[in-house]
């Protein structure tokens, strides 16, 4: 039998309480991974009523055996169905009256049905839980992370004139499966040369020459949880041009002020005035296109932004990647990231 | 990649027959769909089709590529779906029309509230049946994975693990031409065959043991599925063999009896039919479509009751599985003809 984190029932206890609620919906494929790790592929395979009597799920039949035997304390029916008229059913059996969903994640054809139940559409509500992190789930993107920090070290003896972005990116993916990586969080960026300038750059066929800058960009997911870092630097025997060395230092400033100046009780917005007030005191400011950092957990991308849009405070254990930029195009750009947690005294790096 | 806009003047071709002034995409899969440009993520873009026009809301970023990619797309920057209800306006489109199935409930209120009409299904039944150069790409997708499967078996080892298996399958694939891979290969060593969704893990292959592996690559944007079990070593245990003959035969009976114009129900009850009370132990369905995406319709499972199209491609996949012991699954991708099922995976 697998346990579900103690910590997590109790926050969403709490937050089914703050809101005089009996039980939430859970569709997303990654709010049922937040409570019973990796079991369904696909959105819609399975919906979840966690309630204050338990949780209860209706999912494809052929779930139906493999999620009862891991998870006894969860009530599993098979249905190949519809599963959102199936739940409602079930919270009526129940007698659970005061339900929530999330109206953000659901189909129009399944939010309709939760609508005609009476449930109760709260925008982010299960997304509210995800945000900040518990110690294990902290344990686990500390492990993430490890893999990256690792793959970079391992990855430097193979950058040789005549290397191709492909080739480097097949190195690192290896590397990171073979630390108990189950896969890239998402499509490892190599760019070698101007393909450095592109904030997306897709890695390609360009050969590692000598004085060429370099920028990798990769993550993988340990565990469910996602992992992400980006390092630029001049690969050669001769100086980096004046301008590269320049926007890498800055960028590197940028990156180092947030660490040490971002403080709890900062909003997002705040937290990415301290690197973008940097850059533009350098005079990079409009080569800076996009937000300082994005929250980071069971998905690459998670809410949380370190954004100029983002007037949220980020909370404790929120988790969170600072990477400025700055990217002149046709020439090149500098990147430099690494993923952070807040704690009580400031930010902490996840290493 | 340039794109002919086959796709786009096919379901174009339907809204006129249906009368329908304009149709609103906002899931991923048909985007890509009626694109024919492989956006990458859920929001990277909406569509607007009217029966003349095509519009696809999407950031900056994409619209300069989009302008030499897909020229027949006029992109608007934005991805409000308030924009999408003001286009409709603009035009003075009366019946416009959205799929209650693949539009989120949010923007989906939104159309209710201007007065859009609910239509369920009419994209499905589009990309159903391939046109023949989706079906010539699946076809290559589908040959590559097959012919992995022969290289495969020659170099598999004994106490290699099964993510290295995974990886090395992988490997073949993409030297065989693959542009990617269409999902997570499952590779289940001995009593790890029995989770019909496997995730590949450390278990180590042992001299004399039963190997499960489904996977399939993706070429230039469309999917094979195929999966192999076979036993590794000179010793198959009487039970895998046992099993193993009644799986095949399941299968082959569904490929020999598949036709156009038959229910997915239908042909999932052929293969669950021929297992007897073994059946109990078959618990996914018979097979499902594929295309743009791993999984889309036809669904050849108990509850599905449209007809098996022309021109549509899926799989076939029957199994058996004893919990904690053994699973047996053989499937192959087919192309339906007006004579029957062609095996694409080979």
């Amino acid at each position: 039998m697998q346990k579900i984190d103690n910590s997590k029932i109790a926050a969403l206890k709490n937050i089914l309480k703050k809101n005089e609620l009996d039980g939430c919906i859970i569709t997303d494929v990654n709010d049922l991974k937040y409570f019973i790790g990796s079991v369904f592929l696909h959105n819609g395979e399975a919906v979840m009523l966690a309630s204050s009597n338990g949780f209860f799920l209706t999912a494809r039949s052929l779930y139906e055996a493999p999620v009862s035997a891991a998870f006894p304390q969860i009530k599993t029916e098979g249905c190949d169905g519809d599963r959102p008229a199936k739940i409602v059913e079930t919270a009526r059996k129940m007698g659970l009256g005061n339900i929530a969903f999330d109206g953000g994640k659901e189909i129009y054809s399944a939010g309709k049905i939760y609508e005609k139940a009476g449930f109760k559409d709260i925008p982010g509500i299960i997304g509210s839980l995800r945000i900040a992190k518990t110690e294990d789930e902290l344990e686990i993107m500390r492990s993430s992370a490890g893999i990256l920090y690792g793959a970079f070290k391992y990855i430097r003896q193979f950058l040789k004139p005549g290397v191709s972005e492909s080739q480097i990116a097949r190195l690192l993916e290896d590397y990171m499966l073979k630390k108990g990586a189950s896969g890239p969080s998402f499509p490892t960026i190599v760019a070698f040369g101007e393909g450095t300038s592109s904030p997306h750059y897709k890695t390609g066929e360009v050969k590692l020459k000598k004085n060429m800058p370099v920028m990798l960009d990769f993550g993988c997911y340990y565990e469910g949880y996602c992992s992400d870092i980006t390092r630029t630097f001049w690969y050669g025997d001769k100086p980096a041009p004046k301008e590269f060395a320049e926007i890498l230092k800055t960028v590197c400033e940028a990156h180092a002020l947030v660490a040490a100046r971002a403080k709890y009780g900062m909003s997002g917005a705040e937290i990415d005035a301290i690197a973008r007030g940097h850059i533009e005191a350098a005079g990079f400011g409009k080569y800076f296109t996009h937000r300082t950092g994005h929250g980071i957990g069971l998905e690459p991308h998670e809410s949380g932004d370190i954004s100029q849009l983002n007037k949220e405070k980020i909370g404790l254990n929120y988790c969170f990647s600072v990477e400025p930029g700055i990217y002149l195009s046709g020439k090149f750009g500098a990147r430099w990231e690494d993923c952070f947690y807040m704690t009580k005294n400031g930010i902490k790096i996840i290493e | 990649m340039k794109s002919s806009g086959e796709k786009l003047k096919k379901f174009q071709e339907i809204l006129k027959k249906r009368g329908i002034g304009a149709f609103v995409v906002m899931d991923l899969a048909s985007a890509v769909y009626l694109s024919d440009y492989r956006f990458k993520a859920q929001g990277d873009a909406y569509l607007l089709i009217t029966p003349s026009r095509a519009f696809c809301f999407t950031k900056e970023l994409y619209a300069i590529t989009l302008r030499r990619a897909a020229p027949f797309l006029e992109c608007i920057n934005s991805l409000n779906p308030s924009d999408i209800v003001a286009k409709v306006k603009e035009l003075k489109i009366k019946s416009a029309a959205f799929d209650p199935g693949l539009i989120e409930y949010l923007p989906g209120n939104m159309f209710k509230a201007a007065g859009f009409k609910e239509l369920s299904g009419l994209i499905s039944a589009a990309r159903e049946v391939k046109l023949p150069d989706e079906t010539a790409k699946i076809r290559k997708a589908c040959h590559i994975s097959a012919k992995a499967y022969e290289i495969f078996r020659k170099k598999l080892k004994t106490g290699m693990t099964e993510i290295a298996a995974a990886r090395m399958l992988e490997d073949i694939m993409y030297s065989l031409g693959a542009t990617g891979i269409a999902f997570e290969t499952i590779m289940a060593f001995g009593p790890d065959g029995a989770n019909p969704h496997h995730e590949s893990g450390e278990r180590k292959l042992k001299a004399e043991d039963a190997v499960l592996m489904d996977y399939g690559c993706s070429y230039h944007g469309y999917c094979s599925d195929i999966t192999r079990t076979f036993w590794h070593g000179k010793k198959p245990s009487a039970e895998f063999k046992r099993i193993f003959k009644i799986v095949k035969a399941a299968h082959d009976l569904g490929i020999k009896s598949a036709r156009a114009a038959m229910t997915g129900g239908a042909l999932d009850a052929v293969c669950r039919g021929y297992m007897g009370s073994l059946a109990k132990h078959f618990i996914h369905s018979t097979g499902h479509g594929l295309g743009v995406q791993i999984h889309e319709p036809p669904w050849i499972r108990a509850n599905s009751l449209s007809n098996l199209g022309c021109g549509s491609i899926f799989t076939i996949e029957p199994g058996i599985y004893f919990e904690g012991k053994l699973g047996i699954r053989w499937e192959n991708t087919v192309l339906l003809t007006k004579r029957g099922a062609e095996i694409l995976t080979k």
